[in-house]
């Protein structure tokens, strides 16, 4: 009996052992986690740790670069206030976009949510996360000497509710090679006819005429979204959303938009296999001088200044916005733009004031506003216009030139319209009409059928 | 001794350990998968029980049977294309003996080696229509049409080669493996028999590999349905939605579209085939085996 008890302790100490060393082992992963988390916590730690915060703000980003770009200008901001602030200490962990959205989903179900985060403006997107109650209302009075242009803070509004604030302004344009447009002679379209004259010279001279990332899909969904405003005029951001809810395609500015698509990758407008074409490679088409034009967002304005872009073709960039399409009532001031990508400070935080602050200060016009338009980075979502130092590219200044004679904005484009199920939907449905799999019904039946349950 | 193991108390302390990590990591996440297979959960909020609403769209979305599809596409290519040259190769390789054997064995081996994002990235470089290594080469010989080795229709072609060219040294080294095991006496007997090469291949090498081909036939199947990487990091499973792999197809219904319940629907029909495909393999071997 004895001998059996001992057995028996002896059993139950080995699996206490075992039990242990697994135990052991989930706090050496979980270790690991944090080391990894921790590397990406750029910045003055050494400051922060001597600093021995009081509050501790936690930032959720989706700018993982934190030594260029946006990435600088956020952490400079941070890095400034904890100077200003000593007893805050910031830690910021990023991840890019599609990581950074998956893990937001994940914090979003635990109870443990970061205290500032990233969010986009657009209903496929914030929804849900306002339905859920996961971010906190902000007081939209506080922010009005901060010098937001006019309906930059729509996106981030529900129900007359403020959630969060908008970092840029994003303009979907043509970016064009100068010196490539006189040496075959070709001029700035001024027309969608012109635009195609164009492209068969440059066919004919076998270069690309426009370089199209086909591969992230929505750069042709923004392209659709584009033609359409140019067939509908000014009054298409509110139709186009109309049609996103009630799944009603039937204005014929849909088909047009479509057939002029079709019309236009018939004529070989877009290089062989833009399909398949990823960012960064369409990018490159364009800046080694294989295309012509780049059909992307105001944030590439950098390559003007990017010193890996060969001279002649970096200091010879312009850029034109979609041209008008005959008997559309669109005209070339029509932008194709919104305010996308900002911040917002979580509903459950333990800090929320002191987030609010943080994020007040962001966006204080002399910060935010000021860096990211003087590195060149990107236009804010505020007016800049006292920040122009006179030092500007002039790729900078077509843009902001393009934002204040517009006489109409797009805002958010129809993909990003509705949920993210009719987002994956309406961008796929973009590429297979774009190579011939769908036709312009297809599209519209597909778009309608997404929304629906 | 004895008397301390066939006690049941005993015998539960020293697996408790074992089942419990199986438990937790293993059954749980599958049991979860079953239960938000049934529901339209997002990630974010209230999820409601849907019943079998999920299967009942699954069974009707054809990109999850162009997935399908596909990924027995891709069992068939290597079975029938990636091992018949994996096995001639070893045996060639069998017979070159000395040096040139190890540098050909390395040789082969090499794109396993590699990883899968750079694999993938290279390929899709070679088969860029506008710059790429395949469009210049025939540019050179004289070809002037556009050739888009990514697009409609191509892609999954392009697909099968770029797996079967990653994939191949493995099978190969497995089945040179069985080569080398094969007693040359049998190949001396045969040939003092009068036994040609073909004779040798079929009545010898072929009957003696066939445990080895067992193996790496079932690897060829499970490598083939669980496809995801480099698909994924090559066409991302387009154009459209032609090149989709199951496993791409779950990722994108799941954290793309965010429909988890439905990305998990997917993953119990994953399970499901999986195994199904495995017993009917193992059914297969077993039969002949006898």
């Amino acid at each position: 009996m004895k001998k059996r008890q001992i057995g028996m302790l002896l059993c139950a100490a080995a699996a206490a052992i075992t039990l242990a060393g697994c135990g052991s082992g989930k706090t050496k992963t979980e270790d690991t986690k944090a080391g990894q988390e921790s590397s990406k916590e750029t910045g003055k730690e050494s400051s922060q740790a001597a600093a021995g915060g009081d509050v501790v703000i936690k930032v959720f980003s989706n700018l993982p670069d934190r030594t260029s770009g946006q990435g600088l200008i956020e952490q400079t901001l941070f890095d400034q206030y904890m100077e200003k602030n000593p007893n805050v200490k910031i830690q910021v962990e990023a991840l890019d976009d599609e990581s950074y959205k998956t893990k937001f989903k994940a914090y979003a179900s635990g109870s443990d949510m970061p205290d500032l985060v990233n969010a986009w403006g657009q209903p496929s997107f914030l929804d849900e996360v306002i339905d859920a109650g996961l971010l906190a209302e902000l007081n939209p009075a506080d922010y009005n000497d901060y010098g937001f242009i006019q309906g930059a803070l729509d996106g981030f509004s529900k129900d007359g509710k403020l959630y969060g604030l908008a970092r840029n302004t994003d303009v979907m344009a043509f970016y064009y090679n100068k010196s490539m447009f006189e040496k075959y002679g070709v001029k700035v379209p001024e027309t969608y006819d012109d635009l195609l004259a164009a492209v068969n010279t440059f066919k004919a001279a076998g270069v690309i005429p426009v370089s199209m990332d086909g591969s992230d899909k929505w750069p042709l969904s923004i392209y659709i979204n584009a033609l359409y405003q140019q067939y509908n005029g000014s009054t298409s951001s509110k139709e186009i959303r109309e049609a996103v809810k009630t799944g009603d395609y039937s204005n014929e500015a849909w088909t047009k938009s479509l057939d002029q698509l079709k019309k236009s990758i018939d004529a070989g407008i877009f290089q062989t296999g833009f399909e398949t074409t990823d960012y960064a490679t369409s990018m490159n088409l364009f800046t080694n001088g294989q295309a012509a034009m780049y059909y992307m967002g105001s944030w590439e304005m950098s390559m003007a200044t990017n010193e890996n872009i060969p001279e002649e073709i970096r200091n010879n960039i312009g850029v034109f916005n979609m041209p008008a399409v005959e008997g559309g009532k669109g005209t070339k001031t029509d932008l194709t733009a919104w305010n996308g990508g900002g911040h917002a400070v979580t509903a459950n935080s333990k800090v929320k004031a002191e987030a609010i602050k943080l994020l007040n200060y962001m966006y204080q016009p002399e910060n935010w506003s000021k860096l990211c338009w003087e590195k060149g980075v990107c236009m804010s979502a505020q007016n800049f216009s006292q920040y122009l130092t006179g030092k500007e590219t002039a790729l900078q200044l077509e843009f902001v030139d393009k934002v204040n004679n517009a006489t109409s904005i797009s805002g958010v484009t129809f993909n990003d319209l509705g949920t993210n199920q009719f987002k994956t939907v309406s961008e796929d449905a973009s590429v297979e009409f774009a190579i011939g799999q769908l036709t312009a019904k297809d599209f519209t039946d597909k778009l309608a059928g997404a929304m629906k349950k | 001794m004895h008397k301390l193991y066939s006690n049941k108390k005993v015998i539960f302390t020293l697996m408790a350990p074992g089942l419990f990590v199986f438990a937790a990591a293993i059954l749980a996440p599958i049991l979860l998968s079953v239960y938000y297979g049934f529901t339209d959960y997002s990630g974010i909020g209230k999820s409601s029980f849907i019943g079998l609403d999920n299967y009942k769209t699954l069974f009707q979305d054809s990109v999850f049977w162009t997935a399908l599809r596909n990924s027995l596409f891709l069992a068939i290519g290597f079975i029938c294309i990636q091992h018949p040259l994996a096995m001639l190769t070893a045996i060639k390789l069998d017979k070159l003996q000395g040096k040139a054997e190890g540098l050909f064995r390395c040789i082969f081996f090499i794109p396993n080696v590699i990883s899968v994002a750079v694999i993938a990235y290279l390929w899709k470089f070679i088969y860029n229509p506008n710059f790429g290594l395949v469009t210049k080469v025939l540019k050179n010989l004289g070809f002037t049409g556009q050739l888009n080795l990514l697009g409609s229709g191509n892609a999954i072609w392009s697909v099968l080669i770029v797996l079967i060219w990653h994939g191949f040294g493995w099978g190969m080294l497995i089945y040179y493996t069985g080569v080398k095991n094969i007693d040359p006496v049998m190949y001396e007997a045969a040939s003092i028999d009068g036994a040609n090469g073909r004779d040798i291949f079929f009545h010898i090498t072929l009957p003696l590999m066939k445990p080895v081909i067992q193996v790496n036939v079932t690897m060829a199947v499970i490598a083939a349905l669980k496809q995801m990487e480099t698909v994924y990091l090559l066409t991302a499973g387009g154009p459209g939605n032609e090149t989709q792999f199951m496993a791409s197809y779950l990722y994108k219904q799941a954290f793309q579209s965010y429909k988890y319940g439905y990305g998990n629907s997917i993953s119990v029909m994953f399970i499901v085939i999986c195994l199904i495909s495995t017993v009917a393999l193992n059914r297969i071997f077993a039969e002949r085996g006898e």
